[in-house]
């Protein structure tokens, strides 16, 4: 019995003796590797640069001949981690570079491998080397059955670029289910200019999902060259196509798509009309005026808001429209109109002109009473409580109603 | 012979740190390196260099404080500053330029652009 026992403590003291030095020595195997390769990184790392910076034809004869086969890693790594950080012709010959020593087809074998992190890796590399050459395989990957793979294939793509790249990453939008949107519309944002053509013509066959995603990235981008088929889309039988295409023309704020947005601003959808109102204030249209004042009184609090929103934007007429919207029957046109006025300075403006005289002083008193009709007292209370000048705190009083000055003075 | 314009790298990230040193000491340059902006500062104080290269996120004291500290030595306030970072967004590159900085590249950036803007930041200035 004695004896068992002894031999059960002996063989678990060795087992844990045995597991002991398997770490130590792993772990000392790791630092001596990454020692030696942090050496051969500091002879090779100034090699790989001349060759980036220079104008060699081959990467192979600016390192003198031949990479030794246990150079090749730390190669890789040092090609890896600069392709990323530059662009221009510098990074176009560390790509080149790295599909001439090989590492690009290397990365394809591992993309068609059984561990699917050698599989996410490998679709990363292939973006990072920017390897052209392995789009359809990036494709293909994109319906890889484990979703990291999948997105680093779909960013892969992203970055290798051209016309047969976006392809299948605009198909990806149609399934929502498989891919985050906003992930890939991001991807596709990212490629700029040349997703343009790719998504309107693809756009017929897309469902409803993708068709207001590839809206909004064609906003995103400010495809000047879109402008004309967008202004085409607010003439779309779906709501919520006319609507996205209004808020990409406000996105890429062409005035020329102002004629069009304003007609858009008597949609009979209110996501279409408050969309066409917000693109209205970003292109700045002073033709837009008067319809935006009527848009103030839309049954749609989103479509006052950002008619509102549009005619502060709008400047000095915009502003001076808003005063004008003071005197109006609709207390919801009104309330908006003091908002945007308070918020962009020109209600304290006004308060500060009752220290003048005459013309100023006059016209200054009747937006104030304006404000105190339509009930938007408090920032006036404030100024009455506290402006500089005694005077002004003075007149602003008198303007107030009696039991809300009372209550500022306390 | 002509003496080597002296420039002082600030960058925390080691790679890009030695492919600008690389970028250049081809160019014929003589470059000094920090690897944090507390760093910089001291180096820029004993160095005097000719221009200096910074990025924004460092370690101690970010490119921010770098640049107001050199706008406010007198010794060192005329050394043009060229702010090399990853920050886009335009409120990081008007407050960079705001702070006093000459030249704003973002990265990943084009190694030719940058070397052009360096050699213009370097060429004696008009009245």
């Amino acid at each position: 019995m004695q004896g068992a026992l002894i031999v059960t403590v002996l063989s678990i003291a060795a087992l844990f003796l045995v597991l002991t030095i398997l770490i130590v020595v792993g772990k000392a195997w790791r630092e001596f590797r990454d020692g030696w390769r942090r050496t051969r990184r500091r002879a090779l790392e100034p090699l790989v640069l001349k060759y980036a910076h220079g104008s060699d034809a081959s990467v192979f004869s600016a390192m003198g001949g031949a990479i030794a086969k246990r150079d090749r890693v730390v190669v890789e790594m040092i090609l890896l981690d600069h392709v990323s950080r530059v662009r221009g012709i510098e990074h176009e010959r560390l790509c080149r570079a790295l599909d001439e020593l090989g590492f690009v087809d290397r990365f394809l074998a591992n993309l068609r491998g059984s561990r699917w992190f050698r599989r996410a890796k490998a679709a990363e590399n292939l973006g990072l080397a920017g390897a052209k050459r392995a789009t359809s395989q990036l494709a293909a990957a994109l319906t890889d059955e484990v979703p990291e793979v999948r997105l680093r294939a779909a960013k892969a793509l992203g970055l290798v670029g051209g016309r047969a790249a976006v392809f299948p990453l605009v198909n990806a939008l149609t399934e929502p289910n498989r891919w985050s949107t906003i992930r890939i519309a991001d991807i596709l944002t990212g490629m700029g200019g040349e997703v343009v053509k790719e998504l309107m013509d693809a756009f017929p066959k897309l469902n409803a999902h993708a068709k207001l995603a590839a809206l909004d990235i064609l906003g995103r981008i400010h495809a000047l060259e879109a402008v004309p088929w967008l202004l085409s889309r607010l003439d779309d039988p779906e709501s919520n196509v006319r609507a996205r295409a209004a808020h990409a023309l406000g996105a890429i704020g062409v005035v020329d798509a102002a004629p069009v947005l304003r007609k858009a601003l008597t949609d009979a959808a209110w996501p279409v009309r408050a969309m066409a109102a917000k693109a209205l204030g970003r292109v700045h249209d002073l033709e837009a005026i008067p319809a935006l004042c009527v848009a103030l009184r839309d049954r749609e609090w989103w479509v006052r808001a950002n008619a509102a929103e549009a005619l502060k934007l709008a400047g000095p007429p915009g502003l001076e429209a808003l005063e004008g919207v003071l005197e109006d029957a609709d207390p919801y046109a009104t309330h908006q109109a003091c908002l945007m006025l308070q918020g962009a300075g020109i209600l304290d403006r006004r308060v500060a002109e009752l220290a003048g005289n005459g013309e100023m002083r006059s016209a200054a008193t009747l937006v104030i009473l304006r404000f105190v009709e339509a009930g938007q007292v408090s920032r006036l209370r404030e100024l009455a409580a506290t402006h500089a000048e005694a005077t002004v705190r003075e007149a602003l009083t008198r303007l107030l109603p009696q039991e809300t000055a009372t209550g500022a003075a306390r | 012979m002509s003496i080597a314009k002296r420039i002082l790298v600030a960058e925390d990230d080691p790679v890009t740190r030695r492919f600008v040193v690389s970028l250049l000491e081809e160019r014929g340059y003589e470059v000094l390196v920090a690897e944090d902006g507390e760093h910089a500062i001291a180096t820029a104080a004993t160095a005097q260099p000719d221009l200096i290269v910074s990025d924004l996120v460092m370690p101690y004291r970010d490119g921010y404080e770098v640049l107001r500290a050199i706008r406010t030595d007198e010794r060192l306030k005329n050394i043009p500053v060229l702010i090399l970072s990853m920050r886009d967004h335009e409120e990081d590159i008007v407050r960079g330029f705001e702070q006093g900085a000459d030249e704003y590249i973002v990265k990943p950036f084009n190694a030719r652009e940058f070397v052009s803007r360096v050699r213009k930041l370097l060429e004696p200035r008009r009245a």
